[in-house]
């Protein structure tokens, strides 16, 4: 099975790899992983605190190829959007993007759920009502 | 993928035409040899599926069968029964192969019974969430990080011995996280072996969730033994 140009691209020179500070109150960290292949992914996003923005996202994730390009281009893209509009972004989309496989597609769930996962860290420590969030999530 | 367990059907030997329900090599009623069956692995061995085998007494049946199924026996037979003899044998290896490893023969067993195992299940788009081990997740990633720099270390020829003692530390605790995962999933095989249809269906949940967890901390297990040892 060959990855797409994309993959290789985000593979290659992934976008946004770091840290960032855990402790901070405009940080939101998401750890998720998947127990099928081992991988895990670590996604955290600082918010602007007043206009609710994505100013920076980073992330790190041990596994495959196209774990790591669907982390890659999740960051990319959440980058400058409010929290709730990076809460619209469904896997699908990323496996459009990046032309994956039936056999990856978790790859591109795993990043839909670090991307729920930091936005949901950061909502509680800043007290943001949680039930919507836990509504969507639950679907 | 393997189809779902069905009871058997009767098929009649080539030979003697008496029909006979088991998934047997040879005819029951006059002993010939018998095209594979479509049966699972263990009617190979005459054996109802069940997760407790005697392997000893399974060796011994595998010896025996492979010594039955010899194609040299087989010589002076017609086309037909050559054919089977080697097909039959190669139906014999794997099923021993599969049936004597403990989490192959549990990994078998379950998808039998229409469990979705490892990578299969991961083709369909959809999460649950109470699958991921999520105590783990931390220590995994943590762990991910040091080898990644021991890697890097070693790389440049330098010499860690910190990080070094982290990691073997990290290993054998990981190490002894895979026993425990290996008590629990013996513990449900009898329930498996004993139960009925409800015990089961919660025996087979309980054991894809702890495969789920084994597979993680083996390959765990494997990338740091990799990365102490290179």
């Amino acid at each position: 099975m060959a990855y797409s140009d994309k993959v290789v691209d985000h593979y290659n020179n992934p976008r946004n790899v770091g840290t960032l500070d855990k402790s901070s109150q405009e940080v939101g960290t998401g750890l998720v992983g998947a127990p099928e292949c081992g991988d895990v992914m670590r996604l955290q996003i600082k918010v602007n605190p007043d206009t609710q923005v994505i100013e920076e996202a980073k992330f790190k994730t041990f596994g495959c190829g196209s774990a790591i390009a669907s982390s890659s281009l999740a960051t990319e893209w959440i980058k400058g959007r409010t929290v709730e509009d990076a809460l619209a972004i469904k896997n699908t989309d990323i496996v459009k993007e990046l032309s994956l496989p039936p056999v990856k597609i978790h790859c591109s769930v795993l990043a839909e759920d670090a991307i729920r996962a930091a936005i949901s860290d950061w909502k509680k420590k800043n007290g943001v009502a949680e039930a919507a969030a836990a509504e969507t999530a639950a679907q | 993928m393997l189809k779902v367990i069905e009871s058997a059907v009767p098929v009649a030997c080539w030979s003697c035409a008496v029909a006979h329900n088991e998934a047997t090599l040879f005819c029951p009623h006059c002993s010939k040899i018998q095209p594979p069956s479509g049966g699972d692995f263990f009617s190979v061995f005459g054996l109802k599926p069940c997760l407790n085998l005697d392997l000893t007494g399974l060796e011994h049946e595998f010896h025996r069968l492979s010594r039955k199924l010899h194609p040299d026996r087989f010589a002076r037979a017609g086309e037909n029964e050559k054919q089977w003899s080697l097909a039959d044998t190669a139906l014999l290896n794997d099923a021993y192969r599969t049936l004597k490893d403990p989490i192959h023969r549990t990994e078998y067993l379950l998808k039998l019974h229409g469990a979705e195992i490892g990578e299969e299940h991961s083709r369909k788009d959809r999460r649950d969430p109470s699958r991921v081990p999520a105590d783990l997740l931390e220590e995994v990633f943590d762990l991910n990080m040091q080898l990644e720099e021991m890697r890097a270390a070693k790389k440049m020829g330098e010499d860690d011995p910190a990080l070094q003692a982290s990691l073997e530390q990290a290993k054998a605790k990981f190490e002894g996280l895979l026993d425990e995962v290996d008590d629990s999933l013996r513990a449900q095989w009898s329930k498996w072996d004993a139960g009925d249809a409800g015990a089961r269906a919660a025996a087979q949940k309980e054991m894809v969730a702890l495969l789920d967890r084994r597979r993680y901390l083996n390959n765990l297990v494997r990338d740091v033994t990799e990365t102490l040892g290179a």
